[in-house]
């Protein structure tokens, strides 16, 4: 899974690195409203889209879903299983019906439909946040290494191979490990991977700031008198825009099969507290028995990540220059962009 | 069970846990099978029997295994003075004698304990057995470098307390005398009348002085019994044994040893075990796990099918998971909160997160539900099958908790049904009702027992569990009650600090009795006393469910340890 993220990211970073040394097109100027336009030709994309945005409204609604089913998460219901079977959900389809929309948990008679949805909750909000930590240190480091002195950009390198030689898992469990159980878990999990993982995204931003500090508008700004902090804001940031969001789409589904792994490892989130890893270690089990009750969590995974996974490589093509530059030839749009750009550039400067 | 090294009592109580399944007396459909091969047509001789299990038999050295009733594989090669009665259920719960003619003659204080060794026992090499062996054995166990069994010795022994082993000091344990080859007295420091119950650990088998190579013993042990180990690869992980041919039938009623041939297969999934059982395939047919329960989701799959409904055998033990209070943490110092909690407690979702009504069976006693044990059925607390919330609720109200109680229950991170976090979860639920809120805190498995067993680290309320190391009150109920074992700067077990002289002076007036079930009925009556403090809610007591293939006979489930009698069984 990250091996794949990993190589299309670097593809990013390639397509990204072409166009930066094309100075036909600033990748500045393409512009928010093209960008939506190239997404839309897309239909996969789109899909995923969709699905992504419906996965979001879920866990933000499920408290109201729940309450919509008449169920929540945590309650028993111990007259739901078969407690001489071993706790195996009385009737057919795992004991799905009106009231239990997806079933029962075996063993407890827990509403499934409720600790899916909730569970939601745990994996898209882990991963989200825990791909803000990681795009935000990414970019410091990264533009700070670009910009630094040459010492300033060793030490800062360095520290980011470390960061990406790291074995996520192994140390993700160890620093779990040693955590107080007091510490709310969501947001440990949530700091782990962030804190973790953001050597990539650091050395993507670092070599593309290197190819655009060699931009006339960059030079020209510098040469201007401005300051570092300034010219990143201004200058730099808009450029990286695109192989960052192409690499944070990508880090989205990663971090959700990382805090699903965590939790599957029984380092996660804690229970009572529902989340998909942890629905599929109890699950695992129970294949045979309880076939539903391992596929509801498996196939709600399995869905999340292939959206956003589609999802960030419809960014990734609608940000990639060369579909781009073919999508402008013989238009006529080009002078558009120009004009545009133009224009652009003396609002900011 | 004092001043124990902390990993061997883990090893006792975590062994008792895991080692122990299959079949008993109240047993299905196996029982017919039992009967037909066992009394009709005689069990067919020969054939291998596979054993299929997850822990490796590490040790193999009969000085360093820490076992009850001389174990399951190592009692194929070891004999003891005693060992348990090889039937099903709660007959399976009596000392019987082995190499000795009986199961011991105390003098009339119980603090002397004479043996004498049958006629005609042979070892591997067909040299003769001698009362000196088994002392040799024994003074061997006290080796710093064979350590690993039960304290009871060092702790009994006239004089054994500081005894580094016959390497260090040759001239050996005065206190255990062998007037000549065939009798041994043992000579204690108070009464025990459950001696015969302790002859039955492995440290009771004789070792040849001349074949001892220390540490490297386990390698090649000399057998007493029926099968001699010609092979053991990757320190226990294959097992191969075969006859012993100077092991004679006429000396031993209770192996029955009908395999020529046993191969141990371990370091297997607790799946792959009972999946393999299942399909019962090839050499798997004539297979049995000696570790290795089935689980909820296996039970629910195997019930559903007949055919491997017929092929699960019931085992009982003694054993009792529960909820333990620190009453020097508040609130648990006020009984009133205990017995709340007691009566508060909503047993049957405690039971199904154990694996529902077939693998546990809810508790109210501290004491196993068993004979041996003098269970004596008590209900202090009663909460009914879901809880009294309304009575728990007026007790907090008197306790001065009105507006409900929040506290922090403690329990391991492990996967095995007993302090886990889903029993912590069911328990958390099971008390909602009742206004008492549940925090959890779930430390890992090696954090949370060290924790638990230093006076300094205990948690306020936590889920525990003990089984005992043979089937006696006396064991279960003392390393938990004694106020005399209460260890301040150790591993502690008493748990509760219970320091009550009467329940002290009657725990030494049992120990006295040589009438063990005169000493049931009053350690019975003693549990229901001590249960009155509410130091502990007991929650329930496992029955172990196992699988065996489909060509394995004379299936025999002793209350001893609950598992399927490897020395029993006979292959088709």
């Amino acid at each position: 899974m990250s091996e794949t993220v990993t190589k299309a990211a670097a593809e990013a970073v390639v397509a990204a690195q072409v166009t930066g040394t094309d100075p036909a097109s600033v990748p500045a100027t393409t512009g928010a409203r093209q960008f939506r336009r190239r997404l839309r030709t897309q239909r996969a994309a789109l899909v995923a889209a969709c699905v992504v945005a419906l996965l979001v409204l879920v866990a933000l609604a499920a408290p109201l879903l729940t309450a919509l089913e008449g169920q929540d998460p945590t309650t028993y219901h111990p007259s739901l299983i078969d407690s001489a079977r071993g706790g195996v959900p009385v009737g057919p389809l795992g004991g799905a019906d009106g009231d239990h929309w997806l079933g029962v948990e075996p063993q407890t008679g827990r509403d499934l439909f409720a600790r899916l949805v909730y569970g939601a909750r745990v994996s898209l909000g882990v991963a989200l946040a825990a791909t803000v930590f990681q795009v935000a240190i990414g970019v410091t480091m990264g533009i700070a290494a670009a910009l630094g002195r040459r010492w300033v950009d060793q030490l800062l390198s360095r520290i980011t191979d470390v960061f990406v030689a790291l074995p996520l898992m192994i140390m993700s469990l160890a620093l779990l490990a040693i955590v107080p159980a007091s510490f709310p878990r969501p947001v440990l999990v949530t700091l782990v991977i962030g804190l973790l993982s953001w050597g990539n995204i650091a050395k993507v931003v670092r070599a593309q700031t290197l190819t655009l500090k060699e931009l006339d508008h960059v030079s020209a700004a510098r040469l201007s008198g401005w300051g570092p902090w300034r010219i990143a804001r201004r200058e730099l940031l808009p450029g990286l825009a695109a192989p960052v969001i192409t690499y944070a789409a990508l880090l989205v589904p990663q971090n959700i099969t990382v805090e699903a792994a965590l939790s599957f490892l029984g380092v996660g989130v804690k229970p009572p507290t529902p989340s998909w890893g942890q629905m599929l270690t109890a699950a695992d089990v129970w294949y045979q028995a309880a076939p539903q009750y391992l596929l509801l969590p498996a196939g709600a995974l399995f869905v999340t990540v292939l959206a956003l996974t589609v999802l960030g490589d419809g960014v990734r093509t609608a940000l990639d220059p060369r579909a781009a530059s073919r999508l402008r030839v013989g238009t006529g749009r080009r002078r558009e962009n120009k004009a545009a750009a133009a224009a652009e550039q003396g609002v900011s400067s | 069970m004092r001043q124990p090294p902390l990993t061997a009592r883990r090893v006792a109580a975590a062994s008792i846990g895991l080692l122990v399944a299959a079949g008993a007396a109240a047993c299905g459909p196996e029982d017919n099978d039992a009967k037909t091969s066992g009394g009709g047509s005689a069990p067919h001789q020969g054939g291998t029997l596979t054993i299929l299990n997850r822990n490796p038999q590490q040790d193999f050295d009969p000085a360093r295994l820490y076992t009850s009733g001389g174990g399951k594989v190592p009692t194929l090669v070891f004999r003891t003075l005693t060992t348990r009665n090889r039937e099903n259920g709660a007959a399976g719960a009596q000392v019987v004698p082995d190499l000795a003619t009986d199961t011991g003659r105390p003098n009339k204080d119980a603090t002397v304990w004479t043996y004498t060794l049958k006629e005609g026992l042979k070892y591997e090499d067909g040299s003769a057995i001698t009362s000196a062996d088994v002392k040799y054995g024994i003074e061997r166990s006290f080796a710093p470098e064979l350590s690993g069994g039960a304290p009871y010795l060092r702790d009994w022994l006239v004089g054994a307390a500081g005894y580094q082993g016959p390497y260090k000091d040759p001239k050996g344990l005065a206190a255990i005398e062998t007037p000549d080859a065939r009798t041994i007295v043992f000579h204690l420091n108070k009464p025990e009348g459950e001696f015969p119950y302790l002859a039955t650990q492995t440290q009771f088998a004789p070792v040849p002085k001349a074949k001892d190579t220390g540490t490297k013993y386990e390698e090649h042990p000399v057998s007493s019994g029926p099968y001699k180990v010609v092979r053991n690869d990757n320190d226990g992980e294959r097992l191969t044994l075969e006859r012993n041919t100077f092991w004679s039938a006429k000396t031993d009623a209770e192996r029955k040893a009908y395999p020529d041939r046993i191969e141990v297969r371990s370091g297997l999934d607790s799946s792959v075990i009972n999946q393999r059982l299942s399909a019962s395939q090839g050499a798997d047919a004539t297979a049995i796990t000696t570790d290795t329960n089935l689980g909820p989701a296996e039970l629910a799959k195997v019930s559903g099918d007949k055919k491997l409904a017929a092929r699960v055998g019931t085992g009982r033990f003694g054993y009792t998971n529960y909820l333990a209070f620190n009453p020097r943490v508040k609130p648990f110092d006020d009984i009133r909160v205990r017995q709340a909690i007691s009566y508060a407690l909503d047993r049957s979702s405690v039971v199904n997160a154990a694996g529902g009504s077939s693998l546990a069976e809810a508790a109210t006693t501290f004491l196993p539900n068993q004979k041996s044990f003098g269970y004596e059925p008590y209900d202090l607390f009663p909460a009914g099958a879901t809880g009294d919330a309304a009575k728990a609720k007026e007790l907090l109200k008197e306790a001065g908790h009105a507006s409900g109680l929040t506290v922090t229950l403690t329990h391991s991170n492990s996967q095995d049904f007993e302090t886990s976090p889903e029993i912590a979860t069911a328990i958390q639920d099971a008390l909602k009702k009742a206004g008492i809120t549940v925090k959890l805190q779930g430390l890992e498995d090696n954090d949370y027992s060290d924790t638990i067993h230093d006076v300094k680290t205990e948690p306020g309320f936590f889920l525990a569990h003990w089984g005992a190391d043979w089937p006696s009150g006396g064991p279960f109920l003392a390393p938990i009650f004694d106020g005399r074992q209460i260890v301040e700067d150790g591993a502690n077990f008493n748990t509760g600090f219970l320091d009550d002289k009467s329940v002290n002076a009657e725990i030494d007036a049992i120990n006295k009795l040589t009438d063990l079930d005169a000493a049931a009925k009053r350690w019975g009556a003693l549990d229901k006393k001590i249960g009155e403090q509410a130091l502990t809610v007991p929650l329930f007591h496992p029955v172990y469910k196992r699988l065996y293939g489909a060509d394995v006979r004379n299936i025999v489930i002793s209350d001893w340890d609950g598992v399927l009698d490897p020395s029993q069984v006979a292959v088709k």
